[in-house]
Order: structure tokens, then C-alpha cells, then sequence
């Protein structure tokens, strides 16, 4: 016990490991009044919707900064960690494993809860909101009126094998993610090879993992808010479109409340494709001459913001797993993993591996269906 | 250095709390169409000392319901004779009627008038007021424009137009006082309180060591507190934070009670007493409840397990900070006067409508950051309470505070995710605008019902579990026997564990849920009454044949059985519909979960606190002092909440500003014995809210020169008493951890089926032990 | 003016009497033990279960009681449960389930509705019904009488002292009605104080309620009870009953 007493780890770190777990520290009041500020600012920025203040984001900028710096401060902390002082449970039934993975393993059961809630919601709206294309097709609707219906993003982005690539792409990349993590966890604790080439080893593998991981978020900006062209000869097979529009520009927008797409244009839809399907009701309705037919336009805010809002707290998460990544890229470029304390990279690999999990569900639900 | 870097922290802190708090209050809306406070923007935004305004024909004093004609005039500025318009001018009134007296004068409502477009090129003009008819205290505020009416001017140009404002006051025949703004007042006292609150920490940090009391060793200390990871401290932060919000919460209530004292009172203004019953909810469940509970699992779970800290030290450290940061949020509406108005509960799609003030995104966002508090706190506990259990406590001998603890926190970690997603969904309706609960554009109110119930039944249970281990405890060491039944007390709480997800449907049988859920959860609710049952019987069975040392600790918890139990029977009212069509949102309701929360709750935590106060701070509390908060406190409470039962039979609604007593002039909703049971419910509030003085006078004696306390004063069992009061740090040296021997010895220290199966399970097998 | 409707008044004084029961049992049990096993020797500790520290001490059961205390209170509730069935029934009665409304009333036909049953068992049963409309908006309530003749449902408004001016819907003695209801912005939930009956009415969608008017009624007022914005507490309407 005496070897506490005269120990005293500064608030800032680098810490001693050699003693335990660290005595106090400064990051969590400044990553809390960060998140605060935060907060606070992005809601003077913005106010239903509408653009209300720009000086708010410099406020907003700067608490995101302050979180950072404690960030920082954690880190700083861990930095020096070599495995010397891995805590291990002593209550039965998981005596002998490491108390951080336990922990790990307690905060992924609270993120499939969220992830849950998420699921929820769309299952509520996507049943419980009649889809725009069975409205279009009952011929319930009149040009020039709203009709508040349901169209899922997989509506937009599963017609035209071009306008999937990007999720599909995103898909394989954090499943090789999944696998670069953990050869880096492989070489990390590997006890035969020499620490230089196990340095260079790990530090390619974790480099690899973050390079896939802001590839994926990379790509799912040019989906949602950039676009591609496309060479021309592929143009026919895109219904002789020379680029794939972004959600942004198709018009798939959280205050999309007269969203107006080619597929519900009666026009459009009789002269593509295979024209009109003739069992609809609104076939039989414009060749009775009870419809006009046209463009229908729809309120598609809902099914916008679900899918936005569900995407986007898993880019989120991947937007976290970056942040990790770069500092443990850097501790690993300075030849911080050896085998007694690779199993910091298995912790974040459980983490890794769950964020690669939803998106395997994420994307059917939301990209294809 | 320490030194340097903690002033610069301290520095750092009033700047951010500052900005935090800064925008809020300039944007003070107290505005007349945002004129007031602004200034007139429609014509440039230079406010000019050359421009002065007048209004004349007003009286020193005026007589009741007389009519003024008063002008309303300028000088100076840019305005000319010559140009095409002069100037306008905007008056409001606080009391009273003002009418345009020809055309070129128009009314916003009764209390505000303007210039009319005929009346652009004038530099005075004239109007009526009519004066009130009682005594108020009249102010007057006006803003006049001179305007240079340059070439563009009939198109609205602006550039060299100056204005100013002028503010009058008209007194009343009988001279009134200004009454107090509630707001001002409450966030007077939650200043007060604050301030107290940091005199006395002080002086108790003086009063350990005189000597030393010099900013040189303030700083340190300060810091210490401000960054430390030790679990205890952890724990007093809370407890100090749990106490201080318990108290602003109090504060908020008893206005609420002044407010419904009498009917009919206007104490508080309807937009008034909507915040302040929201910020009573949240305040008291999520700012003190929660606090409380989490200092006292801090300070006792790893003492209770053998544990030398919890699992995280540094997560835990981040749970607490999140706590005050998110309080501010959420008050930032109290000090800016719009705060949340949304019932603890906010409901959608009021909780998105522009009708809801604008504190309600604050509120919003506040909340946001507790729930990433409580699941870290999830993470701690279930990872401390699952694996840093000492050599030879299994499962089933925890002690009984420690389950309640791991079966709260997993109640919480598995519904609190479905809020934080609402409340993520409801601010970024109401910052970015998505849909999610917009019904125009298809959004479902009942999805919000659905996640906010979701967690928020688990909630209550949340935060009444851990009082039924402080119960457990306290009564055994009290009645110096062991528990009876500690298997079928750890079934029950379980039980309710698990119930608690499938009968918060009981909060929405009046909505427009889907009968058939309805239906269930009401099966379900009633069957909560069993594992309820069986923990009180099991109390009682406890003191049989025991020899009961009355404490303190020991009034606050037979206190505790009585209370509860009446909550308890009051809870089965619910379940049985057709009466609870009548009983919802009335103050049935409230009476009844006043006494789970505060009968229940607040009074096991009193015991606990009694209970665990040597422990925590080396001192024994005054006995007397303990009895007499007892005695007034439990007296005062039953007096405050047991007549409300009556009152919401009787039809007085939940969440209303006022209420009135049908009299033999006029019909109101209720009878008009109501009015004198409502008093009666004030007075005794206000006993109440008193009667915790004791606990405070007591707490800060006992620090300062309470009785030098031993390890074990009241002989209890588990390991917290096995270490010095108070304990070092790290609580148990982790080379050298105790070890819990078990009296019964046919499952001393040996895995049970499930222990075993989990064994082979997670045990690689060159893995070593770690002890 | 207690309350308000037979069927609330046999379920209440059923549950008080049980409550009384169970309070009873519990307070006695509760204060002869605290009594009669106090320490005699003020603070000093006896020991007879030879509690220690760090010993988990001697388990303390009786499996007989357990269970007998599990299962007591678990017939309770289903007996509680039994009883509150019917109740629930007919405040929950499906529109078009003849089983206590019968049928939508044709013109000139009466529900004649009535009192079956007695204490926890009292229903209303009625013929048939009429149909009229409830809409809630910020803040206050409309009523629409549809095509129901004047002497079975009328809408005013009067002054009254204390709410200022606030709608009248005024409804014959003896009849039922089912109120269709909706809202037009936020959630708000309309309170029969004398019917002891509310339910929501929410945006974008409808809910219904049985008014049954039976004979005795008193005129009462209704309160808003889901809260929906400042002036929440002054939403009221008066329920004015003719027979």
C-alpha cells in the first residue's frame, strides 16, 4: 500500500502505469464542458430547420475543440500504458480475464440498444406510413398537392447498380477493416518476431484500418452529398444518365416537403423502362380519364430524416473509430503495442467489429429494401 | 505548478460557463415583437441620444379605470418637415388598455400600438389609455424612429435613421409593491443556495485544518476534487451535487405549492408555473434521485465487494462531470425566463411545436448528456459489480445494496439508449429540422409515448430499487439479524427488473395506444404487486425474533415501510382501468408517486445516509438532531401528500396552474373543502421543506466535531465495515484483497452450476489466475 | 360532489376495502414487531444471528412463507384482475360490439341506458348510441352535435366567472353517446370530471369515448388533462345535462 502514498500522478498525464489506474485527471470536466458547449451552440446555429446565427458555429467549432483538448489529456495519459498494470477481474464467473474487455462487452449491449431505437423507429414509419410508390400506383393524388407518404432511400439508390456502388464498396471495406484489425491485434501479440518488424507490421495494419474507415466515409459523402460522373460508355446502362446525382441533388432531403422524383412523373415513367404497370389503379384511372396523371410531389421529411439520422449515427460511430484509429496508428508508428498490451487493440477491435456488424444490417434495410 | 494550472482551469471554467450562459440571457424575451429590448430595427440600428421622445397627458397617479389621452412625440434626429416620412414610434404598457385615437395610430393587442402607415410622416401622436382597474404598478416603454426619409425611403431604406427609447411610470391611487418576478426569485435563491453551498465547503475545508488554510493549499485541494478518480470522491461529489439540486428542487416545489395554495392565485403566471413544474420533474429525478443514488453506490459498491476502486475509475469520473454541465443546460432556460414547459415527460408533438418555449431544446440537450452519464455509469457498475468481486463472493452472497445497485443499473443500461434516441430525434427536430415528430409530414406522437415510457418506467424502478437495498441493509444490522429470505429477496428485486420492461403501457392507458397492449400491460402492472409483496414481508419477517437497536437510520426505514407501503396500495388503483380513466393525471397520481419517490426514495436514502454517514466521513451523526428531522419530516410529509389522494378524486387535474372551488355564485371543478385542503397541503410543504434544515445542521455539526466513529458501529456484515472510517485509498490493497468467508458452509466459496458453466466457457486455459 | 359515476364509485370503495384489509395486516405486523423486538439494552448489541464481519452470515429462511406470501398476493391480483374485467369491458367497449351499446341509434330512437349491476360490478348498458365529435386545439375545445337532433346534443357557450367564456355541450340524461375526437395541434385529453372518464385526442389521428349520460347526472365541468401549453389549466368546457 505504501507504494500508493507517494505517488502522485499529475492530472495531465504522461502517467506512471507501473502503480494502476491513474489517480485523477483533468480530461473528463474539460470533455464534459466541451460537450456542453457544443451542444449548446449547434442549437443557436440552427432552429427548426432554419439558419439562425453563423456566430454560433465558431461557438460550436470551439467546443468541439475543448473536447478535444481533453481528448487529448486522456490520451496523454494512456500513452505510456505497456500492459504492466492490465487490471484483471477476480469475481467468479470471469475470473482471470481483463476487467476492460468485460467492460467493452457491457458497452456494446447499450449500443445495440441504441442501434435498436433506431430500428424501432423506422419499423414504426416504414409499416406504418403508406410507401409513395403505392400511392403513386393508387392513383390517389392530384399534381400540384403533397401527399405525405414513405419513400425509403433503397427506392432511389437500389435502382441503378452505379447508385449502389458506393454502399457496396463501404461494405467491403469495413469488412476487410474487420480483418486488417485483427492482424494487427495478430502481430501486436506475436512474441516471435522482432519488435522493429513487429512495429512496422502493426502500424501497416492499423494504417490500413484507418484508411478504410475514412474511405467509408469518404464515399458516404459522394453519396449523400456530391454525386460521380460516369464514363460514357456505362451511360446506357444507367438509363442513359451521364452521372449518379447525390441524394442531395435528387432532393432526399430532411425538409423535403414536396419531393418530386422522375419515377412518380406518369410521363416519364410510360416512355422508360417498362412503362406503366397496367393492373395499377392509376393506369386504369388515366385510361377511364378520372386522372390526369403528371408529377406527383410527396412530403418524404420522415422517411429522410430516419434514414439520415440512422445512417448517420453509424457514421457516426465510424467517425469515432477514425478518432481512435489515428491515435493508436501513432502509438503503434512509435512502436507502442507489444505482446503485453496488444489487448488494447482487441478492445477496440470488439468496438470495430460492432460498427462493422450494423452496417451489415444497416445497409440491406436502408439501401437495398 | 499545480497551482498555475488549476487557476488557469478555474479561469477557463467561468469563461465557458459564461459563454454558456451569456446568449441566453441577451436574448431575455421579454420583447414586445422583439421591439422592447432591441430596439426598432426596421429602421437601423443607431441609437441616438439626440433623438428624444415624450409622452405627455400621462398622470403621476391615476385613477381606476379612467381614460387618458395622451402624445406620443419626438425631437431631433434626421426627421424634417420637408422630407416624405418623419418617424414612427412603438409604445407598449405593461397594465391597462391603449387605443388609437384616429388612423394614424394602430393596436397590437391591448397593449402595444404603433404608427400606421398614414401616420409615417407626423413626429407626434395621439391615443387613449385606459387605466387599469386595480392597483398595479404601470410602466410605459417607448420607442420612437426619426427618419431622414432618404430616396429610397418609401421603400423601407434605413441608412442614417436614428432611434431611441424612453420608459415611464404611472403609479396606482394606492401605492403597491413591485411583487417579486418568481424567476427572479427562484434564480435569487438558486444563487443563494449556491453560494452557501461553496461558503460552506469552504469552511468545512477550514475547519479540517486550520492551519493550512491558504490559497496554496486551496488550489491543490480544489484541484483534487476537481480532477480526482477515486471512487469515494466520486461519491461525494455526487452526494454533495444530489443534495444541492434535492434543494433547488424543494425551492421549486414550494412555489409551486404557494402558487396552489389558494384558488385561483396568480402567484405564478401560467407560462410561469409550466416551467417550474417541468424543471421540479427533471430536477428532482434526474438531478437529485439519481445523484444521490449514484454517490452512494460509489462510495459503498466497491467497499460492499472488496473492490480496491470500480472498474473505470476515469469513465467514472467523466459520468459526474457530465451531471453539472448538463444541469446548466437545462437551467439556462430558468435564466433567460423561457425555460422548458413540457412535463417531465415532453410529450410529442408539443415538445416540437413552436409553442413550447425555447428553453425545451436545452432541456432537450441537458438530458442528452445524462444519458451518456448514465450509460457510462452502466458500464462501471455492471464491469465492477460482475468481475472485481472479492476471492469467495459468489453471486448469491453480495450484499443485498450491491444487487439492488447492479439490477437498477441494469434496468437503466438497457432502457435508457430508446431516450437518448428521442431526445437525439427531438433536438434535431427542433435544431435541424427533421420529421420525426412532425404529424403534418407523417410523424407518429406515440412513438415519442412509446421510447420516453420505454425507459421511463424502468426509470422509477431505477431509482426506487437502490432504496430497497438501503432498506434491506438497514434493517437487518438494525434488527442484528440476517436477512430473511436473501434468495427470495434477490428473485424479487430481479423480478421487478424484469417486469419493469413490459408494463410501462400503464402510463398510456389513455392515449391512443392500441387496446390490446393496453390490455397486457396491464396484467403485467398488477403482477408488480408480488415481488413488491414479497420484499415487505420479508422486512417484517426480518425484525421477528431480533432485538431491534433503534437509530436513526432505523426511524427513517420503519418510516420508509409505512410510506411505501402505502404508495404501494395506492399503485394498485391503476392498473384497474376503469378506475384509472378517472384517476390519470390527477392528483391521485401525484400523491402516489410522492410517496414511492419521496416515501420511498428520498426516505431510504435518508436512511442511508444515517446509515453509512461514519463510514463515509469518520464521524458518528447527533442522534437527537436525527430524531427530531425524523419526526418532523415523516409528520410534515404524510400531512403534505396524504390529502392529495382526496383532491385528485375529486377532479383537481395534474399540471394545473390553477384550480377553482365551485362556490354559490360560480362552478369550478371542484368542491370547496378543496381550497382548505390545498392550504392545508402549502403549510405543511413548507413543514416539510423545513424539517431537512435538521439534516443539513446535522450533517455540517457532525463534520466538524461528531463523535470520532469506529469501523463497525452498528455491526453490520459486509466489507465495508471491515476497513477504517473513513477508508484509505485505494479502498483495499489490490495485492491483498479480503477474502468473505460464509457462514453457511455447503456453498462457501464454490461456483454455482451457472459459475461453473460460465468457467469453462470464458477460461482460456493457459490462462493464469490472477490471484 | 364526490364522484362522479356509479362505476367508479363500486371499483373505489371495493379497492379501499382491500386496501384497509392489507394495510391492516401489514401496519399491525409492522408495529408489534417493532415493539415487541426492540433492544432492551439501548444500543448495545445482542447478536443471535453471530453476524461478523466479512462472513456472509447465516441464511434466514422458511421456503413455506416465501412461497405463502408470493402466492397471497399473486391471488389477489388475479382476483383483483377478475374483478376489474367487466369494468374494463365496458369503458373499452369496441364501437359496433352490441354487447353494452348496442348499435348506432336511428333517428328518434332513445339509448335508454342504465345502471346494471351493483358495486364493482356496475356497468352502463345502453340500447343504442349516438355519435357526435370532440375537437381539442390551443385552447379550447370544440364540439360538434353532427346530425343529432338539438334535444339530444347542443352546443353554446356561456360566461361563467372563473373561465371566462368557455363552449357548453349540453347532453339528455339517459343517453350515450361516443365522441369521435381529434386534435388540430398538440396532444390534449378531455376530462368528464362527473363522467370519470378522459382519453387523449392527437393529431392525425382519431380516439373515441363513451359519454354515458346516465340519469343523475350532474352539470360538471371538463378540464384538458394531457398537458398542451400555457393555457392547459383554463382549456375548460362545461357539460350541461337535460333530461
Amino acid at each position: 500500500m505504501s507504494s500508493y502514498d507517494d505517488h502522485h500522478p499529475s492530472g495531465w498525464g504522461p502517467h506512471d502505469w507501473g502503480h494502476g489506474a491513474p489517480h485523477n485527471s483533468w480530461s473528463p470536466l474539460i470533455m464534459s464542458i466541451g460537450i456542453g458547449v457544443f451542444l449548446f451552440s449547434v442549437a443557436g446555429v440552427y432552429e427548426w430547420g432554419e439558419f439562425i446565427d453563423a456566430s454560433y458555429i465558431g461557438v460550436s467549432i470551439a467546443g468541439l475543440a475543448i473536447v478535444f483538448i481533453g481528448l487529448t489529456v486522456w490520451w496523454r495519459q494512456d500513452y505510456t500504458f505497456d500492459g504492466g498494470y492490465e487490471p484483471r477481474s477476480t469475481g467468479t464467473p470471469f475470473r482471470g480475464i481483463e476487467i476492460r474487455k468485460v467492460a467493452i462487452w457491457v458497452f456494446l449491449m447499450s449500443e445495440m440498444m441504441v442501434f435498436t431505437s433506431l430500428f424501432s423507429t423506422y419499423m414504426r414509419y416504414r409499416f406504418g406510413i403508406e410507401s409513395c410508390e403505392s400511392v403513386f400506383a393508387s392513383g390517389e393524388w392530384v399534381e400540384g398537392a403533397s401527399v405525405t407518404c414513405f419513400e425509403p432511400a433503397g427506392h432511389l439508390i437500389a435502382s441503378s447498380w452505379f447508385h449502389i456502388a458506393p454502399g457496396a464498396i463501404n461494405t467491403f471495406a469495413l469488412i476487410i477493416s474487420s480483418f486488417t484489425i485483427v492482424q494487427a491485434l495478430r502481430y501486436a501479440g506475436m512474441v516471435d518476431i522482432d519488435s522493429d518488424r513487429r512495429r512496422k507490421l502493426v502500424t501497416r495494419y492499423l494504417g490500413t484500418t484507418w484508411f478504410l474507415a475514412v474511405l467509408f466515409l469518404t464515399l458516404k459523402m459522394i453519396e449523400w452529398f456530391l454525386g460521380f460522373p460516369l464514363p460514357e460508355f456505362l451511360h446506357e446502362y444507367n438509363h442513359g444518365d451521364s452521372t449518379i446525382k447525390s441524394l442531395y441533388a435528387e432532393g432526399y432531403l430532411i425538409n423535403a416537403d414536396s419531393y418530386q422524383h422522375k419515377y412518380y412523373n406518369t410521363d416519364y415513367v410510360a416512355s422508360h423502362g417498362h412503362g406503366m404497370d397496367h393492373d395499377s389503379a392509376l393506369y386504369l384511372m388515366m385510361e377511364e380519364g378520372t386522372h390526369s396523371g403528371g408529377q406527383m410531389m410527396a412530403n418524404i421529411r420522415v422517411s429522410a430524416s430516419t434514414f439520415y439520422v440512422t445512417t448517420g449515427t453509424h457514421g457516426a460511430h465510424v467517425l469515432g473509430g477514425i478518432i481512435g484509429l489515428t491515435y493508436m496508428t501513432y502509438k503503434a508508428s512509435r512502436g507502442g503495442y507489444t505482446p503485453e498490451n496488444a489487448v488494447s487493440i482487441e478492445y477496440f477491435g470488439l468496438y470495430w467489429h460492432f460498427v462493422d456488424l450494423v452496417w451489415v444490417i444497416v445497409f440491406p434495410f436502408f439501401y437495398l429494401y | 505548478m499545480n497551482t498555475r494550472i488549476s487557476r488557469s482551469l478555474v479561469v477557463l471554467a467561468v469563461l465557458s460557463i459564461a459563454m454558456v450562459i451569456s446568449p441566453a440571457v441577451v436574448s431575455y424575451p421579454t420583447g414586445i415583437s422583439g421591439v422592447k429590448d432591441s430596439g426598432c430595427n426596421c429602421h437601423g440600428a443607431v441609437v441616438s441620444p439626440d433623438v428624444a421622445g415624450s409622452i405627455s397627458g400621462l398622470p403621476d397617479q391615476y385613477n381606476y379605470s379612467e381614460e387618458y389621452e395622451i402624445v406620443v412625440s419626438f425631437t431631433g434626429g434626421p426627421a424634417n418637415a420637408a422630407n416624405s416620412n418623419q418617424g414612427g414610434f412603438n409604445l407598449w404598457v405593461s397594465d391597462g388598455e391603449l387605443v388609437p385615437s384616429d388612423a394614424t395610430v394602430q393596436a397590437y393587442g391591448v397593449n402595444e400600438v404603433s404608427h400606421t402607415e398614414a401616420g409615417n410622416d407626423q413626429t407626434s401622436w395621439t391615443l387613449t389609455w385606459t387605466a387599469p382597474s386595480s392597483d398595479k404598478n404601470v410602466e410605459f416603454v417607448l420607442h420612437v424612429n426619426s427618419v431622414n426619409g432618404n430616396a429610397d425611403g418609401n421603400n423601407g431604406g434605413s441608412s442614417g435613421d436614428m432611434w431611441n427609447r424612453l420608459s415611464a411610470k404611472v403609479s396606482p391611487p394606492i401605492l403597491v409593491l413591485e411583487s417579486a418576478d418568481p424567476f427572479v426569485v427562484l434564480s435569487t435563491l438558486i444563487l443563494v443556495s449556491a453560494i452557501l453551498l461553496a461558503i460552506t465547503l469552504t469552511y468545512v475545508f477550514y475547519r479540517t485544518n486550520p492551519e493550512s488554510f491558504t490559497w496554496d493549499n486551496f488550489a491543490p485541494w480544489i484541484a483534487e476534487w476537481l480532477t480526482t478518480t477515486d471512487h469515494k470522491k466520486i461519491g461525494t461529489l455526487y452526494f454533495v451535487a444530489g443534495m444541492f439540486f434535492l434543494g433547488v428542487g424543494g425551492i421549486m416545489a414550494m412555489m409551486i405549492r404557494i402558487q396552489l395554495s389558494v384558488p385561483g392565485n396568480d402567484f405564478l403566471t401560467q407560462d410561469q408555473y409550466n416551467q417550474f413544474f417541468t424543471l421540479h420533474g427533471t430536477t428532482m429525478i434526474f438531478l437529485a434521485a439519481m445523484p444521490l443514488i449514484n454517490g452512494f453506490a460509489n462510495w459503498m459498491v466497491p467497499l460492499q465487494i472488496g473492490a480496491p476502486d470500480l472498474a473505470l475509475p476515469r469513465i467514472n469520473a467523466m459520468s459526474f462531470w457530465l451531471q453539472p454541465v448538463a444541469a446548466l443546460l437545462i437551467f439556462t432556460g430558468v435564466f433567460s425566463g423561457s425555460g422548458a414547459d413540457t412535463g417531465w415527460t415532453g410529450y410529442a408533438p408539443y415538445v416540437v411545436s413552436e409553442t413550447a418555449h425555447m428553453g425545451t431544446t436545452m432541456w432537450v440537450a441537458g438530458q442528452i448528456m445524462l444519458v451518456a452519464s448514465s450509460t457510462l455509469t452502466g458500464i462501471n457498475f455492471l464491469t465492477t459489480i460482475a468481475v472485481m468481486r472479492a476471492p469467495g463472493m459468489g453471486w448469491l452472497q453480495m450484499p443485498l445494496f450491491t444487487w439492488s445497485i447492479l439490477i437498477a443499473n441494469l434496468m437503466l443500461f438497457l432502457s435508457i439508449p430508446a431516450f437518448g434516441i428521442g431526445l437525439i430525434q427531438v433536438y434535431l427536430d427542433r435544431v435541424i429540422g427533421t420529421a420525426f415528430y412532425d404529424v403534418s409530414a407523417g410523424g407518429d406522437p406515440l412513438l415519442w409515448s412509446h421510447l420516453f415510457w420505454y425507459f421511463g418506467h424502468p426509470e422509477v424502478y431505477v431509482v426506487i430499487v437502490p432504496a430497497f437495498g438501503v432498506i434491506s441493509e438497514v434493517i437487518a444490522t438494525s434488527a442484528r439479524r440476517s436477512i430473511f429470505g436473501y434468495r427470495s429477496m434477490v428473485y424479487a428485486m430481479a423480478g421487478i427488473g424484469v417486469v419493469s420492461f413490459i408494463v410501462y403501457g400503464h402510463h398510456m392507458f389513455t392515449s391512443g395506444m392500441s387496446p390490446t397492449l393496453r390490455f397486457v400491460t396491464m396484467l403485467t402492472t398488477m403482477l408488480v404487486a408480488v415481488p413488491t409483496g414479497i420484499k415487505i414481508f420479508n422486512w417484517l419477517k426480518t425484525m421477528h425474533g431480533g432485538s431491534l437497536v433503534y437509530r436513526t437510520h432505523t426511524l427513517w426505514t420503519l418510516g420508509f415501510l409505512v410510506t411505501f407501503t402505502l404508495g404501494g396500495i395506492s399503485g394498485m388503483f391503476f392498473p384497474s382501468i376503469a378506475m384509472d380513466l378517472h384517476l390519470h393525471e390527477s392528483y391521485f397520481v401525484v400523491a402516489h408517486f410522492h410517496y414511492v419517490l419521496v416515501g420511498g426514495t428520498v426516505f431510504g436514502f435518508y436512511a442511508a445516509i444515517y446509515y453509512w454517514w461514519p463510514k463515509m466521513t469518520g464521524r458518528m451523526m447527533d442522534e437527537r438532531l436525527g430524531v427530531i428531522h425524523f419526526l418532523t419530516g415523516f409528520i410534515s410529509y404524510n400531512a403534505l401528500f396524504w390529502p392529495m389522494h382526496r383532491l385528485g378524486v375529486w377532479g383537481m387535474a395534474r399540471r394545473h396552474h390553477t384550480y377553482f372551488v365551485s362556490t354559490e355564485e360560480a362552478m369550478g371543478a371542484l368542491p370547496i373543502e378543496a381550497a382548505g385542503w390545498n392550504m392545508f397541503v402549502s403549510v405543511s410543504a413548507f413543514l416539510f421543506f423545513f424539517s431537512n434544515f435538521f439534516l443539513i445542521a446535522n450533517m455540517i455539526k457532525t463534520v466538524i466535531r461528531g463523535e470520532k466513529a469506529p469501523a463497525d458501529p452498528w455491526g453490520g456484515w459486509s466489507f465495508e465495515w471491515m476497513t477504517a472510517s473513513p477508508p484509505p485509498t485505494p479502498s483495499f490493497d489490490p495485492h491483498n484483497l479480503p477474502e468473505l468467508k460464509d457462514a453457511n458452509e455447503h456453498i462457501a466459496n464454490e461456483p454455482g452450476t451457472l459459475g461453473k458453466l460460465f468457467n469453462r466457457l470464458m477460461m482460456s486455459e493457459d490462462e493464469e489466475v490472477a490471484h | 360532489m364526490t364522484i362522479q359515476n356509479a362505476l367508479f364509485d363500486g371499483l373505489w370503495d371495493y379497492y379501499i376495502w382491500i386496501s384497509l384489509l392489507v394495510s391492516i395486516f401489514t401496519f399491525t405486523w409492522l408495529y408489534h414487531h417493532s415493539f415487541w423486538y426492540r433492544s432492551d439494552k439501548g444500543g448495545e448489541h445482542d447478536n443471535p444471528d453471530e453476524i461478523e464481519v466479512g462472513v456472509f452470515p447465516k441464511h434466514n429462511d422458511d421456503m413455506k412463507l416465501e412461497v405463502a406470501w408470493t402466492v397471497a398476493p399473486f391471488l389477489l391480483i388475479v382476483w383483483l384482475t377478475y374483478i376489474s374485467w367487466l369494468p374494463l369491458a365496458s369503458v373499452w367497449a369496441p364501437v359496433d360490439d352490441a354487447d353494452f351499446h348496442g348499435y348506432e341509434c336511428e333517428e328518434g330512437e332513445s339509448s335508454n341506458n342504465a345502471l346494471v349491476g351493483e358495486g364493482y360490478n356496475a356497468i352502463v348498458e345502453s340500447e343504442c348510441y349516438h355519435v357526435m365529435e370532440i375537437t381539442g386545439k390551443q385552447w379550447v375545445w370544440q364540439f360538434d352535435c353532427l346530425e343529432l337532433a338539438t334535444e339530444l346534443c347542443d352546443t353554446s357557450s356561456e360566461t361563467i366567472e372563473v373561465y371566462g367564456t368557455v363552449p357548453v355541450l349540453h347532453l339528455k340524461e339517459g343517453e350515450t353517446y361516443l365522441a369521435i375526437m381529434t386534435s388540430e395541434d398538440v396532444t390534449h385529453a378531455p376530462w368528464f370530471l362527473g363522467l370519470g372518464t378522459k382519453e387523449d385526442v392527437l393529431y392525425g389521428q382519431d380516439t373515441s369515448l363513451w359519454l354515458t349520460v346516465v340519469e343523475g347526472t350532474s352539470d360538471q365541468i371538463i378540464l384538458c388533462t394531457e398537458y398542451c401549453g400555457d393555457a392547459h389549466s383554463v382549456m375548460a368546457a362545461m357539460l350541461n345535462v337535460h333530461s
